[in-house]
Parts: structure tokens; sequence; C-alpha cells
């Protein structure tokens, strides 16, 4: 009888990271949520409802194309864009006025989209050709707007039964009409990051700056139009946001900041630059948008949500601090 | 000689305007000067208004007038009491949505000698000019159980509360209440039917909260709402039009911030008018005239002995429609005898 040793037939340790083929980070997302789905839906029966679908899937629509825009920045070497609380609150004005002059929905979105665009360009300006740090820019941009947006107005609303107000509580195939825009949005991006010219360049300015350079990329065309893109998906988002919101304030985006980027941290989009992959947005903000829901169904206060993404993004920070440097996607 | 002449000319001349100037000081040190510390919450369109209405009775009047914003920060609100004293104000009004630095500023103030007016949130050492909070809530709960009583015969299959904890005891006053008024009206809706959500008094952020809110309940049909604020009721109704849920659902708000106009969404079915911009015509005609004309009134700081007392006014979206928007009802109470309130000009259901 010849025993044979298990060493010898023993396939060849494989990293978990190649096996994965760099779906780690969604595998284990998509594992997190699918257990807090499980474990609210074993305390309570009737979270696994299609209200529960109608909550979540409504708040990661405009989470979702916010955070498109921050993973753009974040990826492109940008590291985050803070204003995107003024410039939401700004497009969403633009969408209200055009509502209110009877304006069809097309030129409502046109006309939000571009004023986020508008605004996405001043910050390029400042940041690409002033040469300074992004964040303190718009951190900056953000306070100076959202000043200058209370005195411009104190509340505005899209009129009831207009088309934009009909739009946010349309639904289709039994999800909210606002939702599919914003998957689309995130599978097309995701596709075409890394599959176009522009796309690589993105992250390629992102990742090496001097390697970008070497390749005959202009860092600051780049930078621009990723600052004026991302501004035109924060422009869309404001519509999403004012379709569905009511009333609004100055102030009433603020709250979304902290969610947004905790969403691009945790798909794995480095706020380094040069690495992402914006799929896995769908899980980060599904995931995200998921907890305060099952909260309330637990018996605690949607308002503890805070909390529990404050550890997250500490510990989506971790892991991105990690990452970058064992070099991993 | 000449230079002489040159020299004694030129400390004449550069000597007017200094003149000038200490009798300026000594005509502004005459004036009466009053400080006015708005409450600065990008919420509520109101909080904006009571500053452009007391500067505007303040200019009536011929004084100064600082104002300056609370930011709805309490280290702000009492940063604010100091420059008021730095500022030699007379008198002081403020709105302090975060009261914790109440008792600071207070201290301030006494420490001073400068009287100072506190809106809806009592302080021991405040004039108290405002609303009796909680009556204002129960009115509007018993406006509501009125209709929940005739509609659903008192058998709601849910009451929900848009709480804003940040407001503290106005809180608890205004949404408790609420419930006490549709208790009153209705006394057999069982306890567990009674839910509620942090709105922050704000329809847009509280939006997601209230979807979650109503996921979890999702058997419940006929949906009674009060709350803090009208924008809190609003982030429920909205999550229930959105939810595919709004047939049955009414609500009642409080402060009439979105009652009026022609945006009025259905759903919202009263609310309770306190005409927050116009504040100052109490405190100026109980409080702030006497100390300038030097009869100092007695500190009347509690909420149930007011130095002046604000009504509630209560009404149903259709009697809403006879009320103008806080615009025109700004322009109206300006152009009102002195000491007239929005009370006494807007309320259809005088009490």
């Amino acid at each position: 009888m010849s025993v044979t040793p298990a060493i010898e037939t023993a396939a060849p340790a494989v990293p978990l990271k190649v096996r994965l083929g760099g779906w780690g980070t969604g595998l284990m997302l998509l594992a997190v949520w699918l257990l807090l789905i499980v474990a609210t839906g074993l305390y309570r029966q009737d979270f696994l409802s299609h209200q529960t679908l109608l909550a979540v899937t409504f708040t990661m629509a405009v989470v979702g194309v916010l955070a498109i825009g921050q993973g753009l920045v974040a990826i492109s070497g940008g590291f985050i864009d803070l204003s995107q609380p003024a410039n939401m609150i700004l497009a969403s004005l633009v969408a209200v006025r055009l509502s209110e002059a009877g304006m069809p929905l097309a030129v409502v979105i046109v006309g939000a989209i571009l004023s986020g665009m508008l605004w996405g360009a001043l910050n390029a300006a400042i940041v690409v050709f002033a040469r300074l740090n992004p964040v303190i820019v718009t951190l900056a941009t953000n306070f100076i707007g959202l000043a200058v947006l209370f005195l411009v107005f104190q509340l505005a609303e899209v009129p009831l039964n207009s088309e934009i107000y009909q739009f946010g509580r349309a639904s289709f195939l039994g999800l909210p009409a606002i939702f599919w825009p914003m998957l689309a949005l995130v599978l097309i991006v995701g596709l075409l990051m890394p599959r176009t010219r522009y796309g690589r360049r993105a992250i390629a300015v992102g990742g090496n700056k001097a390697a970008a350079k070497a390749r005959g990329i202009s860092l600051k065309l780049t930078r621009f139009a990723i600052f004026t893109i991302a501004g035109g998906f924060v422009g869309f988002a404001s519509v999403l946001f004012a379709a569905t919101a009511g009333p609004f304030n100055p102030g009433s985006a603020n709250t979304l900041q902290l969610n947004i980027i905790a969403g691009v941290i945790l798909a794995g989009i480095s706020l380094a630059g040069g690495r992402g992959n914006f799929w896995m947005l769908l899980l980060s903000v599904g995931f995200l948008s998921t907890i305060p829901t099952s909260l309330v169904f637990f018996g605690l206060s949607s308002d503890t949500q805070s909390i529990f993404q404050g550890f997250i993004l500490i510990i989506a920070v971790a892991i991105d601090g990690w990452r970058a440097r064992k070099g991993t996607p | 000689m000449l230079r002489n002449t040159t020299r004694a000319f030129a400390v004449m001349a550069l000597s007017v305007p200094a003149v000038l100037g200490l009798g300026g000081i000594a005509e502004a040190q005459d004036k009466f000067k009053l400080g006015m510390a708005v409450g600065g919450n990008t919420c509520c369109e109101w909080m904006k208004a009571q500053g452009d209405v007391a500067r505007a009775l303040a200019e009536k009047e011929g004084w100064d007038y600082v104002e300056l914003s609370n930011n709805n920060d309490p280290a702000t609100a009492l940063k604010n009491a100091q420059i008021f004293v730095q500022e030699g104000a007379k008198a002081v009004i403020q709105f302090n949505g975060q009261a914790a630095s109440n008792p600071a500023i207070s201290a301030v103030m006494k420490q001073a000698g400068i009287p100072i007016v506190t809106y809806d949130i009592a302080d021991p050492g405040m004039y108290f000019v405002g609303i009796d909070n909680l009556a204002a809530g129960i009115a509007g709960g018993e406006g509501l159980g009125k209709i929940v009583k005739e509609k659903w015969d008192c058998n709601p299959d849910l009451v929900v509360s848009a709480e804003g904890a940040g407001a503290g005891i106005v809180n608890e006053w205004r949404t408790g209440g609420m419930r006490t008024g549709l208790g009153n009206i209705c006394p057999d809706i069982p306890k567990e039917k009674y839910v509620s959500f942090e709105s922050q008094g704000d329809a847009a952020v509280g939006l997601p909260a209230a979807r979650d809110l109503l996921a979890a309940h999702p058997d419940a049909k006929k949906i009674a709402v009060v709350g803090l604020n009208d924008g809190g009721v609003l982030a429920l109704i909205n999550a229930a039009e959105q939810l595919g849920r709004a047939d049955d659902v009414i609500g009642w708000g409080q402060d009439g911030a979105f009652i009026t106009g022609d945006n009025v969404n259905p759903h919202l079915v009263g609310s309770v008018f306190y005409f927050l911009e116009g504040y100052a015509v109490y405190a100026i005609r109980d409080v702030i005239k006497p100390i300038a004309e030097g009869k100092i009134p007695p500190l009347k700081a509690d909420a149930g002995d007011p130095a002046s007392k604000v009504q509630p006014c209560p009404v149903t979206a259709e009697q809403a429609k006879a009320v103008p928007d806080m615009a025109e009802r700004v322009k109206q109470l300006l152009a009102a005898p002195a000491g007239t309130t929005e009370y006494d000009l807007f309320c259809p259901n005088k009490g």
C-alpha cells in the first residue's frame, strides 16, 4: 500500500485575488449585502417585500448617480469633489425653475446637466489652471455656493403634476422610474472606462501622472474634462433629486455626502486614483442604501445609520489604504 | 510766520472731521440700538424673514439695527451674544433653535445689563415671546382628529409622527401635543398604531427615513401624519406617493410653511399658522419699545406666562386658501398700523 503524500497531489496554491480575477471586492460586497438582507429577512419576513425594494431603490437612484461623478473625480486622481451638495442644489434649482416655466422634461434634464457641467468646469478651472488642491478648492466652492444659494432662495419645489413630478413617482417594471437611468449609467460608465481611449486616459492620469505625461496625455485637459463630466452627472442626479425630494432648501443635500464617499470607497475606486470598477458601485450603493431600511425593521431609528456609515467609512478607507500599499485591485 | 499760519490752518482743517466724527459718535451712542440674532437654519424661509421684519420695524422706530445669524449652531449663538455686547446693543432679540447655549447667552447679557428676548424656546433669563407650542400641537391634533373621525371613524391603520429631535422640547410639545390632540378626538386608537421617524423637520432630508418607515409597515393603508412642522409631514406624504400608498394618507402640519400658495400637496389637509416671520411685532410692541422708552417691563421668562403670547391659528387646507403667502403677508404686515399682528390680519379662525 502506498501512501501518496498530500503535498504531491495538492493543487498549487493560487492567490485568492488571482482566482477571483479582481472581482474579490464585488464578491465580498455581495456577500455582506446578502448577509444583511438574510439577517433582516429572518428577523422580520415582511422585509422581503416589494415595498422594501422600492424604498431601497429610490435611495439608490440619487446616491448612485452622484457616486459615478465622485468616482470619476477619484479615479482620475482628483481625490474627492466636496462641492457636490452645492452643485446638486444649484442644478436642482435650475430644474425647478425650468419646470415652473412649463418646459418639457427633456429640457429640464438638459438644463440641469448643463448647470452641473458648468459648476464642474468652474472647479476644474481653479484646480487645473491655478494648480490648487482639489479637496480644498471644492470644499471652498461648496461653502461659497451654499452661501450664495441661501441668498438666492430658501425653498424650492417642482410644481405638483409637472412632468418631472410625475417622473419622480412613476415606476417601470416594478421599480422606480428614476432607478433605471442610474442603473444604465453605472453599467455604461463601468463598460466604457476601461475600454475606451478617454476612459483609459482618465485612469492613467490618476494612476501615474508621469507615465501618462510620457504617453502624451494632457493632464490638464483630461482633469478639466473629468471634473466637467463629473459635474454633469451631479446635474443629472439633481433631476432625480428634484423629482422626488419635495420642497428642498440649500442645505438639503448635505447629508448625502457621507454615503456617496463611502459608496465610492467601498466599491474599490481608489481615492489615490488609477484603480476602480464602476460596476461595483451598484453593490456598494445598494448595500449602503439597505442599511437604514434594515435598521428600521430591527426597530432602530434610521437616524442611527450615521453610526454604521461612519464605521463602514473607516473600514473602507482602511481597506483602500491596504490595497494601495499592496498594489492589489 | 507763514509756516505757523499754515500749521494752524491745517490743524483746524483736520479738526473738523474729528469734531464731526465725535458728534456722530455721541449721536450714535444716544440712538437706541437693537440686536437681532436670526436662527440661521437653512430649513425654513421664515428664519430669514424674522430678521427682515425686525429690521423694517426697527427702522420705522428710527433705531439702529444689527443683525447676526446663529447659523443654527450653539457656539455661534454665544459668540453673537458677545458681539452684540461689543456693538453696544441696548436690547437683543434672538431665535436660537439650538437652545444648549441659552444659559451662557443669558449670563453674558445679564453681565452686560442688556435685556434679551427669546422666541419660542424659553430661558429663565430671557423675555419669552412666542407660541404655546403644546397648545398649538393639541389644536393641530384635534383638527386632524376631526378629519380622521369623519373619514375613518377614528380607526386609522397607522399614526405617524414626523419628529425633529434637534428642536428638543419644542418637538416634544408640538409633535406630542398633536398626538394628544388626536387622542382627544379619537381616544381609542391603540398605542401600537403610533409610530415615528426622524424627519429633521425637512421634507427632503426626512424622505428616505419616511420611505423606510412605510416599508416596515407594508399593510398600513389609512395613515394619519402629524409632525414638528409641515416639512416633516410632507416627507411622509411624498414617501407614500413614491411607494404607491398615498390614496389614504392625510397629514396635518405645524408652522403653515407649505399650506399656502398654488403648490399645496392635496394630502396635507391642515396646519397651524404661527406666522413666525411676524414675531418681531410682538417683541417690539410688548418688550423692546417699552425698554427704548425707559419703561423696562418685568422679566417674564416662562412660556406659560410670557412677555408676549403669540396665538396659534389652526386651519384646514381649504381655509388656508384665503391666507396669502409669506412674502405678501410680510408686505401687508409692514403696511399695517404699529402693533398689528399677522394673527389679527390673516387668521381665518380667530378664537
